[in-house]
């Protein structure tokens, strides 16, 4: 049965593969810092909103945490189109629905951090004289980050896996690319093995990565 | 400087402060004392406002703290506070923490806010851990740097909400002693803290608080010679008598 591969494909469609790994990195990239900052945004307007604005937050947060991503992601294909008249395109529907869903899920992570740091930390921030948003930005912030580290990495490993789920609204990332060229050549199994193996080598390097800077993070505290 | 006038203050449904009324004159050191939940730490966090209250007023430099319409951290800034557990900021070096609130607030140059921080940490003896982190340094050298801190804001006076109380006892007196050279120049002071030594060195008046009441304010030397309330006198008793 083994025999029957021929992965020599491969070497063939390395550049196609490039090609959507990029967009995979570009994908994850853009959803991680968009979606910290929104995240954190939305993180500080629960904790520390008027009614109004940390109710939005709660229930922004809750209802994309309670919907599958990858009906989000079609959702929003298909939306957007019907909205605006024009339609936008895989890849950046792709890259604003993970933004926006990612978002979610680090605004979770930013808040157990926020609430991390002791109110005295808030409170010698004010004390000094800065305004609320100093004292996040230089007080909290920082620190809460810093705590959480590891947690927003786990996060962003388990978002470039996820960022494969694109393929069903066929935005051109790894997966597709590796369909797309089993399909031109008749070797998808290849192609399948072959992507399989370069998410598990990359994860599995992030987490060990995120490991070691777990331990170095336990040192300086 | 400082006004405290009929403040009432509520946790929900519980009463933590009960019609307070006392003040601090320019260049006058008051020592709060009294039994622990008896509000004084919260009492103090309500001057500049760390703690809203409900009832009352007071009013630091003329600035009334309760009403909306003050710029706090423009108050605050003018306002050093020292922390029960310093409060320093761990991510930072001894000199980032003494140079942020000068940079944010105040608007200085960067050289020029580490310049006044370094001074500063010299005065209180640690000039030579300047590019140190809070968690090297013990806790007396970190309550002395946070000291320095509020100093580097060039405030008007000074709070000191329990200074001691976290400390071990060999490094009490290494704050302390700066305390005291702070008073003695002139500073304004209030000071909650059950260091009777301090109060009876420098100490102008002694405010003896009680389950959220203020009980006994009097002149240093009136408190220890003979408080008039009872409860103050227990309280004396018991802390003196060893």
């Amino acid at each position: 049965m083994l025999s029957n591969f021929d992965f020599s494909v491969i070497p063939v469609s390395l550049p196609f593969i490039w090609e959507g790994l990029l967009y995979s990195f570009k994908l994850t990239i853009t959803a991680m810092c968009g979606g910290i900052i929104l995240g954190t945004l939305l993180a500080l307007a629960r904790l520390s909103g008027g009614p109004v604005l940390s109710r939005f937050a709660a229930a922004y947060v809750d209802t994309l945490r309670s919907i599958p991503l990858l009906m989000v992601i079609l959702w929003f294909f298909f939306l957007i189109p019907l909205v605006t008249g024009k339609p936008m395109g895989a890849e950046n529907s792709a890259l604003i629905t993970f933004t926006l869903f990612e978002a979610a899920f680090y605004s979770e992570i930013m808040r157990a951090g926020i609430q991390s740091i002791p109110k005295g930390q808030v409170n010698a921030g004010y004390a000094v004289g800065m305004t609320y948003w100093q004292t996040m930005g230089n007080v909290v912030l920082p620190q809460a980050f810093r705590n959480m580290l590891p947690v927003l990495l786990t996060q962003t490993i388990i978002l470039f896996q996820d960022t494969s789920l694109v393929y069903a609204i066929g935005a051109k990332d790894l997966l597709k690319a590796a369909e797309n060229t089993g399909k031109n050549y008749n070797r998808p199994v290849e192609m399948y093995v072959f992507s399989a193996l370069i998410y598990f080598i990359i994860c599995f390097s992030l987490s060990m990565l995120v490991k070691r800077l777990q331990k170095r993070i336990a040192i300086i505290r | 400087m400082i006004d405290i006038k009929n403040v009432s203050k509520w946790y929900g449904n519980f009463k933590v402060l009960t019609d307070c009324t006392t003040n601090v004159a320019k260049g006058e050191v008051v020592v709060v004392c009294g039994p622990s939940g008896s509000g004084k730490s919260t009492l103090i966090k309500c001057v500049n406002a760390l703690e809203p209250i409900q009832q009352g007023q007071i009013i630091v430099d003329g600035t009334t703290v309760s009403d909306p319409k003050t710029n706090l951290p423009k108050l605050r800034a003018r306002v050093g506070m020292v922390f029960q557990h310093f409060e320093l900021f761990p991510h930072m070096s001894i000199t980032q923490n003494l140079a942020i609130g000068q940079i944010k607030v105040l608007g200085r140059s960067k050289d020029e806010a580490i310049e006044r921080g370094i001074k500063l940490l010299d005065r209180v003896g640690l000039k030579a851990h300047a590019n140190k982190f809070p968690g090297e340094l013990s806790g007396g050298q970190q309550q002395r740097v946070a000291i320095a801190r509020a100093l580097s804001m060039d405030p008007i006076c000074m709070l000191f909400d329990e200074p001691t109380s976290a400390l071990d006892p060999e490094m009490i007196n290494e704050v302390l002693d700066v305390m005291v050279e702070l008073a003695q120049e002139g500073m304004t002071m209030m000071v909650v803290t059950h260091e009777m030594g301090f109060a009876r060195k420098v100490a102008h008046r002694v405010v003896f608080m009680d389950a959220g009441q203020i009980v006994e304010d009097a002149k240093k030397d009136d408190f220890f010679g003979k408080p008039r309330s009872e409860r103050a006198q227990q309280f004396l008793s018991k802390i003196l008598s060893h």
